[in-house]
C-alpha cells in the first residue's frame, strides 16, 4: 500500500512536470511564431504604400491559419479569454485590407505584437508572476 | 451547456480521486493542514466547472499540486516530531486533577461552555467526574474519567468473557458479497443453506436484507420483509 502511494505521488509529479513543459513549449512557440509573422508583415508593409497587394493578403492569411491552429492547442493550457484578442486583431487586419486603412492596420499589428509579448511575459514562472 | 455538464463530471471524478488519494479521514478527524487543503480543493473545483473559457487543466493542476503537497506534508510530519508539532500542533491537557487549566483554555481560545460541551459529548456531565480531558490535534476532546466514574469492564469483574469478533456481512440488500464470503471461508451454496435453514418466509437471497456471521458462528439474518433474528451457525475456520 505504501509503495502504491509512492507510485501515485511520482506519477502525479510527472504529470505536473509534463503539463508545465508542454505549456511552456506550446505557448512560447506559438506566440513567438505569431510575433515573427507580424515582423514579416511589417517588413512587407515598409516597402509598399498600398495594403491591396497579394504579398500582404497572403501573409495575413498565413498568420490567420497559423493562429487558428495554435489557438486550438493553446486553449487546453491557457484561459481562452486571455488570448482571444489576438484572433480579433487578425480579423481586423483582414478588414483593413479592402479599406486600405494603413494606420489602423499598423495599430492592429502592434497590438498583436504587444499581446504576444505581454502574454509571453505573463506565462513565465518568475518572481513577478508568482507574487 | 453540454460542455459544463462534461466538465462537471470530469472535475467531480478528479476531486473524488484526489480525496481517495488523500485518505479516508472524516471532516472532524482532519488535522489543520488537511482541513485547509479540503477547503481550497472545494473552491478550486468550482472555477473550471462553470467558467468555460478556463481550461480544465487550470483546475486539475492545482488539485494535483495539493495532492503532492499533502503527501509531502504527511511524509514530513511522520518523519519529524518537531515538524509534526508545527504543522498539526500537539495535544493539550485542558482538564487535570486540579480542575480546568485556565492558561491552556485561554491558549486554545476556548470558553468553559466549549469544555462542558465537549465533556457532555463524551458522556460526563460534571467536571468532578473527569480526571483528565485532552484537546487532540484534530479538535476532538478525549476524556479520562476519575476511577469512581469509570465504566466497569469484564476485566474488573474477572468474568473471563470471550473476545468478540467483527461480524462479516455475507448478504446485503439481496446481493452476496463474494470477497466477504471468501474471507469467511463459505461458498454461495453454504450461504444459501444458512438462509434456507433460518428463514421463515422466502428462501431466496434476493429477499435477504442482511446476513452477517462472525468467527464464533454467531449469525444475524433479516429478510426484507420481517424481523431480524440471531442464531448460532457453524463456527468459521478463517477469521
Amino acid at each position: 500500500m505504501k509503495a502504491f502511494h509512492y507510485i501515485n505521488f511520482i506519477l502525479i509529479l510527472l504529470v505536473l512536470i509534463g503539463i508545465c513543459i508542454a505549456e511552456d513549449l506550446v505557448v512560447s512557440s506559438s506566440l513567438k511564431e505569431v510575433q515573427a509573422r507580424c515582423y514579416e508583415i511589417e517588413a512587407l508593409l515598409a516597402d509598399k504604400d498600398d495594403l491591396k497587394n497579394m504579398d500582404i493578403t497572403l501573409a495575413i492569411d498565413n498568420l490567420e491559419f497559423i493562429w487558428t491552429e495554435d489557438e486550438a492547442s493553446m486553449c487546453f493550457l491557457v484561459n481562452h479569454k486571455n488570448i482571444q484578442e489576438i484572433g480579433q486583431e487578425i480579423a481586423k487586419l483582414k478588414l483593413y485590407i479592402p479599406a486600405n486603412d494603413i494606420d489602423a492596420f499598423k495599430v492592429s499589428l502592434e497590438e498583436i505584437k504587444f499581446y504576444c509579448h505581454s502574454y509571453l511575459h505573463f506565462m513565465g514562472a518568475n518572481l513577478h508572476n508568482v507574487l | 451547456m453540454l460542455t459544463i455538464i462534461i466538465r462537471s463530471i470530469l472535475i467531480y471524478l478528479i476531486v473524488l480521486l484526489v480525496f481517495r488519494l488523500m485518505g479516508k479521514r472524516q471532516l472532524g478527524q482532519m488535522q489543520p493542514f488537511e482541513l485547509v487543503l479540503t477547503l481550497i480543493i472545494a473552491d478550486l473545483a468550482t472555477i473550471p466547472m462553470a467558467e468555460v473559457s478556463v481550461p480544465v487543466l487550470h483546475g486539475i493542476v492545482p488539485l494535483l499540486t495539493l495532492v503532492v503537497l499533502h503527501f509531502v506534508l504527511t511524509l514530513i510530519s511522520r518523519s519529524s516530531q518537531f515538524i509534526s508539532k508545527i504543522i498539526s500542533g500537539k495535544p493539550v491537557i485542558i482538564v487535570n486533577p486540579k480542575g480546568i487549566d485556565y492558561q491552556a483554555m485561554k491558549k486554545l481560545n476556548l470558553s468553559t461552555d466549549d469544555i462542558f460541551e465537549a465533556l457532555r459529548g463524551s458522556g460526563y456531565f460534571s467536571i468532578s467526574q473527569v480526571q483528565y480531558a485532552i484537546m487532540e490535534t484534530n479538535g476532538k476532546v478525549s476524556v479520562m474519567p476519575k476511577a469512581d466514574f469509570s465504566p466497569v469492564t469484564n476485566g474488573d469483574l474477572n468474568t473471563n468473557a470471550e473476545d468478540s469478533y467483527l461480524p462479516i456481512v455475507l448478504v446485503s440488500e439481496g446481493r452476496t458479497l463474494k470477497d466477504n464470503m471468501a474471507l469467511a471461508g463459505l461458498s454461495e451454496q453454504e450461504v444459501k443453506s444458512i438462509i434456507t435453514q433460518n428463514s421463515e418466509g422466502s428462501k431466496s437471497i434476493k429477499d435477504v436484507l442482511l446476513l452477517t456471521i462472525d468467527k464464533t458462528g454467531e449469525a444475524y439474518l433479516q429478510m426484507k420483509k420481517g424481523a431480524g433474528k440471531s442464531f448460532q451457525s457453524k463456527r468459521l475456520v478463517q477469521e
